[in-house]
């Protein structure tokens, strides 16, 4: 067996070989030929509207289950960038107890987004979403209730878009593993909403008051929020084909 | 991991979701009910009928669970002094959403025609109401440590045996929403009870982990144990049966040395066996 450790490193869960396929070209017409076209055309400069409103890059997250994973998959980046920026800074504003389970959370995002791009590639080669580049307002990380309020907010939007998701699955299979990642990141959501304000797990704003039911968000209203953290000239999410 | 056995369960139910899941899942429920009528909510009963994986079953069997952990937190709030006046909200709203929760299956359990069981009378020492039993879990309503102790566990069996039976009841689509709603609400309060063990002193993660500290219980007592955590150690998951997904060799080299990081079983909770469920929810009544 090999030694137990936990690295202390929040970015080392990476794969020890790249488990990124190379996108097959015809895969990658099909998925991005269109905006590749935009993008051409942009850079070429051969509007003038081109050169003062930054074209919009739309990216599809596909279609079928590969679409569903590809959600799943852009909210682990989501929070796994977040987190790992989290835990990184240098700023005290955690105490230590709370910085190494924020640590350990961390770690669980960066295994979720891992594991789903393992997923997709296997199953859906040529299909995988890119990787994203979030931005985050730098003064998040040197405040504490900013800090712990983005966090909630995350694990909030993280959960109810799983919630939101499941029914979309045609494979049973995709259904039980979304369920054993959902109900970690519930997990990390009622620690965070404790920490934020004691005993505030699982209220009313997140448990609906009269089912018992958790909140449940439609994927075009989680992507809405998740572009907001993307680069608006770089790149958008396009969810409208989810499922189909 | 379950999702082996519950694949080749799957390969026995017809390939192709039927064209009506809902009539489907009364016919199921019906047939079953039929069946399981005579034997109501008994203890062994439901481990002598085999599968544990059917509709019914599983609606059946979440009832089982709500009712349970309802009446250990109604139990838990009636006795004198157990919980603080600053926890007793915790606790009051998990109660009111484990009721809502047995509300949602046992009113899904009538609508498919099924006669709904009489809620039976729990008993959490352990010892089956004969005082002449010996004690299993002591001091559940005494001690608070010994109380969250034993909550915890029961909230990680729920979760596990709610993800277990999402994928039961893949092919009732409204019943199925419903169930994956209600499992991160367990988690939630897993996550809760885990925090205010954790407050207490204890050794515990939010998420089962190996580095908890084990709760010590007697042999026969043992089952519960391995109901709520049993297997959450795996580090593989399955797309289908016998079809991993490859990630389980990441993170085994960091730097030149194989590495074994907790994170990666803690990154998935795990699906619980349903007899094994059975057989622990089975201590109680």
């Amino acid at each position: 067996m090999p030694d137990t450790l936990r690295p202390t490193d929040s970015e080392s869960p990476r794969p020890a070989q790249s488990l990124h396929t190379p996108i097959k070209r015809r895969s990658f017409f099909m998925y991005a030929g269109a905006t590749a076209g935009v993008t051409a055309l942009a850079l070429a400069g051969c509007s003038k509207e081109s050169e003062t409103t930054a074209p919009s890059i739309n990216v599809s997250l596909g279609f079928g289950d590969a679409s569903v994973l590809n959600y799943a998959y852009a909210l682990e980046q989501l929070e796994a960038a977040f987190y790992a920026k989290a835990v990184a800074a240098t700023t005290t504003v955690l105490s230590t107890a709370e910085k190494a389970v924020l640590t350990n959370v961390a770690t669980h995002e960066a295994i979720h987004r891992d594991f789903l791009q393992a997923a997709i590639n296997r199953d859906f080669p040529g299909q995988l979403l890119q990787t994203l580049t979030f931005k985050f307002d730098d003064a998040t990380f040197t405040d504490r209730t900013r800090l712990l309020t983005a966090a909630k907010t995350f694990e909030d939007l993280g959960v109810a878009a799983y919630n939101g998701a499941g029914k979309l699955f045609k494979v049973p299979a995709y259904v039980s593993i979304a369920g054993q990642i959902v109900s970690v990141e519930a997990r990390h959501a009622a620690y965070v909403r404790d920490l934020l304000t004691s005993g505030s797990f699982a209220a009313i704003d997140q448990v609906d008051a009269t089912t018992g039911l958790d909140k449940q968000m439609a994927p075009a209203d989680v992507i809405k929020i998740v572009n907001t953290y993307l680069d608006a000239t770089v790149v958008q999410l396009d969810v409208s084909t989810i499922g189909q | 991991m379950k999702l082996i056995s519950v694949l080749d369960h799957l390969a026995a139910t017809p390939t192709a979701p039927e064209p009506t899941p809902r009539r489907a899942l009364l016919t199921k429920l019906g047939r079953a009910a039929a069946a399981a009528l005579p034997l109501g909510l008994g203890t062994a009963q439901a481990t002598t009928a085999g599968t544990l994986d059917s509709s019914f079953d599983a609606a059946l069997q979440l009832l089982q669970l709500e009712r349970l952990q309802v009446a250990l937190y109604t139990q838990a709030l009636a006795a004198a002094g157990l919980i603080t006046t600053a926890q007793r909200p915790d606790f009051e709203r998990m109660l009111a959403h484990q009721t809502q929760h047995a509300a949602l299956l046992q009113q899904a359990l009538q609508n498919a025609g099924a006669i709904v069981p009489t809620v039976p009378t729990f008993d959490f020492s352990g010892r089956h109401g004969q005082s002449s039993n010996p004690v299993l879990f002591p001091n559940v309503f005494t001690s608070f440590d010994d109380f969250l102790a034993l909550a915890q566990q029961i909230e990680d069996l729920g979760v596990r045996l709610y993800t277990a039976h999402a994928f039961n009841l893949v092919y009732d689509a409204v019943l199925t929403r419903s169930v994956l709603r209600i499992l991160p609400v367990e988690s939630q309060h897993a996550s809760h009870v885990r925090s205010l063990r954790r407050s207490r002193g204890a050794v515990v993660q939010n998420w089962p982990s190996e580095e908890d500290a084990v709760i010590t219980r007697p042999a026969a007592a043992q089952v519960l144990t391995t109901a709520a955590t049993g297997g959450e150690e795996t580090t593989i998951q399955y797309q289908s049966a016998g079809v991993s997904i490859p990630f389980s060799t990441f993170l085994t080299i960091s730097k030149g040395a194989a590495i074994h990081d907790p994170a990666l079983a803690e990154s998935f909770d795990e699906a619980a066996n349903t007899a094994t469920a059975q057989a622990a929810m089975d201590l109680f009544v």
